[in-house]
């Protein structure tokens, strides 16, 4: 076998902190090689430094044999090598088809013919880029990636932003690519998907090389130490969901097998608390992770209280009240439509489904930064359809947003700053001067209480990772008096697993508080281990609810986030019917 | 009446002559994310080096080249600015400007005498186009110009036509100016297409000079060029970073001007100064959006930086 991709060596710092510290890699043609690593392993430097977009200090690069040296994106194009980037690589102004047009390749159009028979990836071209949702997106980054014919793909994190059904079909892409035999590179943390698609894994911590080898020889259970430090057992079910690992797909003993038909067939799907991971706990090394009193103290009570209350958790009417939302987008189609959902006080309501099906809508009218055509927000009695954000964080509506970058922090302020921004006016001297000793140690006290590590509390925002910028604002938003409501978009998306961890048990300690929680996720495995009740976005509309802890959960929920017939769906409280056929932009006229 | 109007289109036409040169190669910086308000200090220098260089040598010609030279260096200081050095745009634009209007006043002294001036210098003179000059009221206006006036009309609208949307290099442009980042990651030469775009606002502000000291008065003075580089930078914005209503812009602003000097024949007492303030409350309107959407490129005067 040729060796498409050869490193040696590589090492990249930034000041006195080493990305990379000599990092070795070979990449075979024709394979996956999953590189696997939690946050800030060096997973993404790693990417970069291959694609051109930086530059090692130290070591050497050998694509098929030859020397290679990027030394901007434009070389290792040329060289044939393409990425796919976290963040993507899309002029959102332009239209899908002019942003293909920048690549400035020959018969574009028999280009994107090709692609799209060959890995079944279909583009609507006349769109504007910045106007998809993110999954769409992510598509159309991929064929980007695939229109020049690279020798080497390297996708940093794409499933991150994916839906199940979409993460399926990019994994299967990654398999053709393979057998067309190219190399793929592709970057995760989450596990499941590297056991799935992978015939390579190498794991990074700390920017070296952990461990790894062929997928057949490795098992899940070997691959999470080398990943954390810690053994499988010690894991949650919801943390494990998180990361992409399926219980039933961690098998305690034997290789496991790779193959896209893996995942499907896993009948037993995560039960939610309570009698968490089975599979996990037959790995056999952590005894106490089978009670409900396990690994995460705060869930335990909240688990508790959510679980005895039975079906009659709404006590006091809903926390949150969604009616007849109706979102129409500029070309007619509806966003939402008449989305209904209520979430009762210490119930955790969970919004499953493809993106792009009108949850990032949902959660823009629930947080004001969209006005509703149709339809009302009530929040514990109070209309709120029309209110100011500000109004909304006053009558205790916590939002945690999807994009923590743009909207849930400001990342030039600092830390104190962001956590205070909406309540400087408690930290003042003299009546105009900020008492920055105040806040830096109101600061310190909740970095402290939520674990958040920062270099201090008027560090910059943009210096922490991005597990800690997510514990900020989740920091933020739980500290609301009262908090009645808490609203939260991905709040798990690209976070490892230490992180994940902590954002649950901040979620669930927020339930058992007594505050109602939406939790909007296109992680099913975390939806179902979470939350108390599921609904399905499909088409702007709401469908549902699941019982998460019911049998078969898993493939109703799935039925639902493509569109299958609701027959068989208990029409939930306060829910609108499913409209049945093709076209429900109809509907709307009739009231 | 039709002799008024013959003089305010002819009038308004020499007016958006310069403008429509500097702000065709304006619109470009811009859409690639560069901010040349320096494209006054350029159009001055130009105006300037031109009128040494037809001095000196006894030719208009050679007026032209040292003009065009003299922009390019004047353009590849701002690009290594604000592009490599990543020094403020508006900063570094209002400093050049300010810099080139000090230098060649002063080099006006040196080159032409004090007091004396460049009057009279070898210039370019109209060249009627037969036939078509002799059409009613655009006729005189739009064919009776000097090679260089021909040459504003065929800069702007190649450069229009050629950098459009709907051309892959006017798309590397806009991609640019939008997105630095995400046009580098697709393989586009970030740093290249902006010093590209710079320079050519150097070249097309140089000219709009030379133009202003040879084709107009065949003399340079102190500031010949008296802000006609700022109303360039208004035009785009008026013309919300398009070819075609920028062009349009121009000559809106070139009519508003000429009507100060046809209003008393036409009966109109408005006051000059107040007439001169015409196009800046065009562009205003243009910026608050009650003319249509306006956006500026997402990366104006944002520098690029690969490294993350």
């Amino acid at each position: 076998m040729t060796a498409a991709l050869e490193i040696t060596g590589l090492v990249k710092s930034y000041g006195s902190m080493r990305a990379l510290d000599g990092v070795d890699l070979v990449v075979e043609a024709g394979t996956v090689h999953c590189v696997l690593g939690e946050n800030g392993a060096g997973k993404s430097t790693l990417c970069h430094a291959v694609a051109g977009s930086l530059t090692s200090d130290e070591g050497s690069l050998l694509l098929y044999g030859e020397s290679y040296a990027p030394r901007r994106p434009a070389d290792a194009l040329a060289a044939g090598v393409a990425m796919v980037h976290q963040h993507f690589s899309l002029v959102s102004t332009l239209t899908v088809g002019e942003n293909l047009r920048l690549l400035r390749l020959p018969d574009l159009a028999g280009r994107i013919a090709r692609v799209r028979e060959a890995y079944g990836l279909v583009l609507e071209l006349d769109a504007v880029a910045g106007k998809l949702p993110v999954g769409v997106r992510q598509r159309v980054e991929i064929v980007k990636a695939l229109l020049r014919d690279p020798r080497l793909l390297v996708l940093d994190e794409p499933t991150g932003v994916l839906g199940p059904a979409e993460t399926d079909a990019l994994l299967e892409t990654c398999r053709r690519i393979a057998a067309a035999g190219h190399a793929v590179v592709l970057v995760t943390h989450k596990l499941g998907e590297a056991v799935r698609a992978g015939d390579h894994a190498t794991v990074l911590r700390g920017g070296r090389v952990a461990g790894g080898g062929p997928m057949a020889e490795l098992s899940a259970e070997r691959l999470v130490p080398l990943m954390i430090g810690r053994s499988v057992g010690a894991l949650d079910a919801t943390v494990a969901g998180a990361v992409g690992l399926e219980p039933g797909a961690v098998e305690p003993v034997g290789p496991v097998t790779v193959g896209p038909g893996a995942a499907g067939s896993v009948p037993a799907a995560v039960e939610p608390r309570g009698s968490a991971p089975a599979a996990l706990d037959s790995a056999g090394s952590a005894p106490a992770a089978g009670e409900s009193a396990g690994p995460v103290p705060v869930t335990a009570d909240s688990a508790g209280g959510g679980a005895d209350d039975g079906d009659g958790q709404r006590v006091g009417g809903a926390a949150l009240g969604l009616s007849e939302v109706t979102v129409r987008r500029a070309d007619g189609t509806y966003a939402l439509d008449r989305a209904a959902l209520e979430v009762g006080f210490g119930e955790i309501v969970g919004i499953a489904g493809v993106e792009g099906n009108g949850q990032s809508e949902l959660m823009a009218v629930i947080a004001g930064s969209l006005a509703p055509d149709d339809g009302r927000v009530v929040l514990h009695g109070r209309d709120l359809t029309r209110a100011k954000p500000a109004a909304r964080t006053g009558a205790g509506l916590g939002v945690v947003p999807e994009d923590r970058h743009h909207e849930g922090c400001v990342p030039e302020l600092s830390v104190a700053e962001n956590l205070h921004l909406g309540r400087l006016g408690e930290f003042k001297r003299f009546g105009v001067f900020l008492d920055r000793p105040a806040l830096g140690r109101a600061t310190e006290k909740v970095l402290g209480e939520h674990d958040v590590r920062a270099p201090g509390a008027f560090a910059p925002m943009a210096s922490l990772s991005g597990g800690n910028q997510q514990k900020v604002v989740i920091a933020r938003e739980l500290a609301l008096d009262p908090l009645v409501c808490l609203a939260a978009s991905q709040p798990t998306r690209g976070l490892d697993i230490g992180a994940v961890e902590a954002v649950h048990a901040r979620i669930r300690a927020a339930a058992a508080r007594g505050a109602g929680v939406l939790v909007v996720s296109a992680e099913l495995d975390e939806l179902l281990a979470l939350c108390d009740r599921v609904l399905v976005a499909y088409r702007g509309r709401l469908l549902g609810p699941v019982d998460p802890r019911a049998e078969g959960a898993r493939e109703r929920i799935g039925a639902l986030m493509v569109g299958a017939d609701g027959a068989g769906v208990p029409a939930g409280v306060g829910q609108s019917p499913p409209t049945r056929g093709p076209s429900p932009s109809k509907a709307i006229g009739a009231h | 009446m039709s002799a008024v109007a013959e003089e305010l289109a002819s009038g308004g036409v020499r007016m958006a002559l310069p403008l429509l040169l500097a702000s065709s190669g304006e619109l470009l910086s811009e859409r690639a994310g560069v901010l040349n308000l320096s494209v006054e200090g350029m159009m001055l220098t130009g105006a300037f080096a031109g009128a040494v260089g037809a001095h000196q040598s006894g030719s208009a010609a050679v007026g032209v080249l040292t003009a065009i030279v003299a922009g390019l260096l004047f353009a590849a200081l701002q690009a290594l600015l604000s592009i490599t050095l990543r020094a403020d745009q508006i900063v570094t634009g209002i400093t050049a400007n300010a810099l080139a209007l000090g230098a060649t006043t002063y080099g006006a002294r040196l080159a032409f005498g004090d007091g004396a001036g460049a009057k009279s210098l070898p210039g370019l003179d109209p060249l009627a186009i037969p036939l078509l000059s002799d059409l009613p009221i655009l006729g005189p206006a739009l064919f009776e110009q000097t090679l260089l006036g021909y040459l504003a009309f065929a800069v702007a609208i190649a450069l229009a036509l050629g950098f459009s949307r709907r051309r892959t290099a006017g798309l590397a442009i806009d991609a640019v100016g939008e997105d630095a980042l995400a046009a580098d990651r697709s393989g586009l030469p970030v740093a290249f297409i902006r010093y590209g775009t710079v320079l050519l606002t150097g070249i097309t502000a140089a000219l709009a000079g030379a133009h202003l000291a040879l084709s107009e008065v065949h003399a340079f003075s102190d500031n010949i060029t008296g802000g006609i580089g700022y109303l360039a930078v208004v035009a785009v914005i008026a013309g919300r970073w398009r070819a075609w209503p920028t062009l349009l812009a121009c000559l809106v602003f070139g009519l508003a001007q000429s009507l100060q000097f046809a209003a008393p024949a036409i009966g109109l007492h408005i006051s000059a100064p107040l007439l001169t303030t015409l196009p800046y409350v065009f562009a205003l309107l243009a910026v608050s959006g009650l003319v249509g959407r306006s956006r500026a490129p997402s990366g104006l005067t944002v520098p690029f930086v690969r490294a993350s």
